[in-house]
């Protein structure tokens, strides 16, 4: 076994394999677990994955040889006639300092949950999906295929929605989950038909097809660069899917800071960086990705004024950074973006952390009151409106509740068609 | 074509129909009709060993009447629904030794549909999800025997390549309608109800596209479809066992009581939805792409099928475990129940991870069948 395949199965197997290791102690145990064993095991898996991010860095750079970089083949994960899925991961610049990125973000938030958490009820509930989702972003990260990106994005999804409801005993969490989930499964629809799409058009799903697009037609170039568009706009909670993030702040802040800080919030960005080869010969997604990216931090910029709770002003402020990110990823800044991603998580995850201090920090640091504003001063009916609308988040929910209403119609008329078939096929004697 | 028992006989797949035959009745202390268990085993042993499409479809046919026998007193509608899929598996049988591979392939279909609750086909299915779940996820154990001796004896015919359009109109459009119903059930039965429809049809859209030759994807469906719904089949019958009918007006807050059952429930229901890491992930993928290959929107249906279901399965997950804590007397799973569920849900891991320990065998074996046919 090379170097390099040790140190992809120690980056992306070993936080899941903890989380298994402490699934099978629940389920087959008579007693849970105790808080010491879950936290150790899992926090030694996200160094161990720590560590293999390192080696992946070494190897890239040429401390272990010849320096390695492009595709790495682990074989097929499933072969047969006529169709092939690859495990193939990729070693390049953006790869090694995403991984390494997020690998030590989650292993400093894991060291932090250890105390934050001590004594509350879902701890190892939250570390087991700490430690899954440690395996869903290394898997983003080091994916050579979408096949195996898709499922790291779809791993991080699942434990995001299922974080966002942690604190299960109230309702709101729980709503607040669903929500989220069913922003990301219709990222995840784009996602799942660009891959589909990709691979029927350019013959594998591979990152590197991307490289040579001379022979697509410029309408299916465009269709396929607005489907990731759109998976990254709902994973990165892009307008109009900006609704979800300010109700994931339900969760436990930890979480709230390395999903909605630092990493999952990026992930779609991360996405467009990776297929930045198809966006360069796509200007009209391109265009739709600055205008959306734009939009996002305009929005999110009112909204953050008239927030009155720290992580929903965080979310927000969080929410138009990325706004921007995304904008300059469509310019074709993408060094620039990458480089803003990096420092942005890294300031949003402390800022995060910090929050549960805000009050004890601003009765030591006292309050500033601010005078009106020249808007409020030049036009205040302008800015009063403004200000409601703010408050309300444009009613973006509201907006998408409406939008689904007929759905549910659909929905509801099937299901009463659905019973009465049913009643008069049953020979139950009370129907079925 | 291949021997009896030969080394190309699709063992792997009947182990994993045994061990979903097998596992409620090693989960549930006294289930009913054990002494029939013997009996199914050894027809979906037949029907998938054997290299005579006549004698498969009849050990299928004698299965399903097993299955009605066991059904007869939870549900009139299911056993009588599996006594019309036994008759159809029969008549399947007949077509073959008669030489008509169209009638033999339309009542394979209708044999099937049945068995997997396609719409509208599904009063049967419906009736042993809300009355009898335990035998669903038995029945679908042969099922997936029968889409496999489908996949081999009949679906390379020129009448199945021809109704391919069809079936995966009709399956991608079936999927999605019972994912939509899924959205707006009132109870866990209905949900489960739902789930098994919607599945159901994704399965008829995989076999449509099977006639076509991609028969990997029809057969990795039926398994993974198997193993999820008949796991989350379990895990609804333990937690009515312990707590009755479950309506989702009432309290939910049930994860405190039951925090295994949870987890497992929220496993298998994933796993239906592909799940990374599942068996029903692989399946998914697969699926997607051999529709794209057929008709890129019966593709796009399906995908939003399997979003709508796993937003029905969240939903139905926060309104049967989520919410203030109820108290309960009833204990969480017991030590058979945890162990038979670790077991289908380590399967469908094993699968997620390396599929092709199924599917490779199974796609030589069928690949073959298929080659030899089109020789002539």
């Amino acid at each position: 076994m090379s170097l390099l395949v040790l140190a992809f199965i120690l980056t992306g197997a070993a936080p899941i394999g903890s989380a298994a290791v402490i699934g099978l102690l629940v389920l087959l145990g008579d007693q849970p677990p105790r808080e010491s064993t879950v936290a150790r095991a899992v926090n030694a898996a996200l160094v161990t994955s720590i560590a293999g991010s390192l080696l992946v860095l070494a190897a890239w750079v040429g401390l272990t040889g010849s320096p390695v970089t492009g595709a790495v083949e682990l074989g097929d994960w499933l072969r047969i006639s006529g169709f092939s899925m690859p495990a193939v991961l990729l070693v390049d610049g953006i790869s090694v300092t995403i991984s390494l990125f997020a690998a030590v973000l989650t292993a400093v938030v894991g060291r932090f949950s250890r105390t934050y958490l001590h004594k509350e009820p879902g701890f190892t509930r939250f570390f087991v999906l700490l430690a899954i989702f440690a395996t869903g972003t290394q898997l983003v990260a080091l994916a050579g295929a979408l096949e195996l990106f898709f499922a790291g994005w779809e791993l991080i999804g699942i434990c995001s929605a299922f974080f966002i409801g942690f604190f299960h005993d109230r309702d709101e969490p729980v709503r607040s989950s669903i929500r989220a989930f069913a922003t990301y499964r219709v990222a995840d629809a784009g996602l799942l038909i660009a891959t589909v799409m990709t691979f029927e058009l350019l013959g594998s799903a591979r990152f590197s097809v991307f490289n040579d697009l001379s022979a697509l037609p410029q309408y299916e170039v465009e269709l396929v660069a607005l489907m990731f568009l759109l998976s990254a706009m709902g994973k990165s909670a892009q307008l109009p899917f900006s609704g979800w993030l300010p109700r994931a702040m339900e969760g436990p802040t930890p979480s709230s800071a390395l999903f909605y800080g630092a990493v999952s919030i990026h992930a779609g960005l991360f996405l467009l960086l990776r297929v930045w080869p198809l966006l360069a010969v796509a200007p009209l997604a391109r265009a739709a990705g600055v205008a959306v990216g734009l939009s996002t931090a305009v929005y999110a910029a009112l909204v953050v004024r008239v927030h009155t709770d720290a992580k929903g002003t965080l979310a927000h402020a969080t929410l138009a950074q990325v706004g921007l990110i995304l904008a300059e990823i469509c310019l074709g800044l993408t060094t620039l973006a990458l480089v803003h991603l990096v420092c942005h998580a890294l300031l949003r995850l402390a800022q995060f952390l910090k929050a549960p201090n805000a009050i004890h920090d601003s009765h030591r640091l006292g309050h500033d009151p601010h005078g009106p504003s020249r808007l409020e001063r030049w036009a205040p009916g302008v800015a009063a409106r403004l200000y409601a609308a703010s408050l309300h988040r444009l009613r973006l929910d509201d907006r998408i509740d409406i939008a689904l209403l007929p759905v549910v119609g659909v929905a509801q008329a099937l299901d009463r068609a659905d019973t009465w078939l049913r009643r008069m096929l049953s020979f139950d004697r009370t129907g079925s | 074509m291949h021997g009896l028992l030969g080394p190309s006989a699709p063992w792997e797949t009947l182990a994993v129909c045994l061990l979903l035959l097998a596992a409620p009745a090693v989960a549930v202390r006294r289930l009913p009709h054990l002494w029939l268990l013997p009996g199914l085993a050894a027809t979906m042993g037949v029907a998938l060993l054997t290299a005579s499409g006549p004698l498969a479809y009849g050990a299928a046919a004698v299965g399903s009447l097993l299955h009605a026998v066991s059904a007869r007193r939870l549900s009139r509608t299911g056993a009588f629904t599996l006594l019309v899929a036994a008759v159809a598996a029969g008549g399947c049988g007949l077509a073959l030794v008669g030489d008509s591979p169209a009638s033999a392939f339309w009542l394979s279909c209708l044999a099937i549909a049945l068995r997997l609750g396609i719409m509208p086909f599904h009063g049967g299915v419906a009736g042993l999800c809300d009355r009898a779940p335990l035998i669903q996820t038995q029945q679908l154990s042969s099922a997936i025997a029968l889409v496999f001796i489908h996949l081999r004896f009949v679906d390379h015919h020129v009448a199945a390549a021809a109704a391919a359009p069809a079936l995966v109109w009709y399956g991608s459009i079936a999927g999605m309608a019972g994912a939509l119903m899924a959205l707006v059930q009132r109870d866990l039965r209905g949900f489960y109800r739902c789930a098994a429809t919607t599945h159901g049809g994704i399965m008829m859209a995989a076999l449509g596209v099977a006639s076509l030759g991609n028969f990997a994807a029809a057969l990795l469906v039926a398994v993974a479809t198997g193993l999820a719904l008949g796991g989350l089949g379990m895990m609804v019958t333990a937690l009515e066992e312990r707590t009755g009918p479950v309506s989702f007006s009432g309290p939910g807050g049930r994860a405190a009581a039951f925090p295994r059952l949870a987890a497992l429930f929220a496993l298998f229901g994933g796993a239906g939805v592909g799940l990374p890491g599942t068996a029903g992930f692989v399946a998914d993928d697969l699926i997607l792409h051999t529709l794209w290959l057929e008709r890129p929107s019966t593709a796009i249906i399906v995908i939003l099928a399997h979003a709508t279901l796993a937003v029905a399965t969240l939903i139905t997950f926060g309104r049967v475990f989520l919410g203030r804590a109820v108290a309960s007397v009833a204990p969480d799973l017991d030590w058979r129940e945890r162990a038979v569920a670790v077991g289908i849900v380590a399967l469908l891991v094993i699968l997620g991870i390396a599929p092709g320990l199924v599917l490779e065998p199974a796609d030589a074996l069928l690949g073959a069948v298929l080659g030899l046919v089109r020789a002539p």
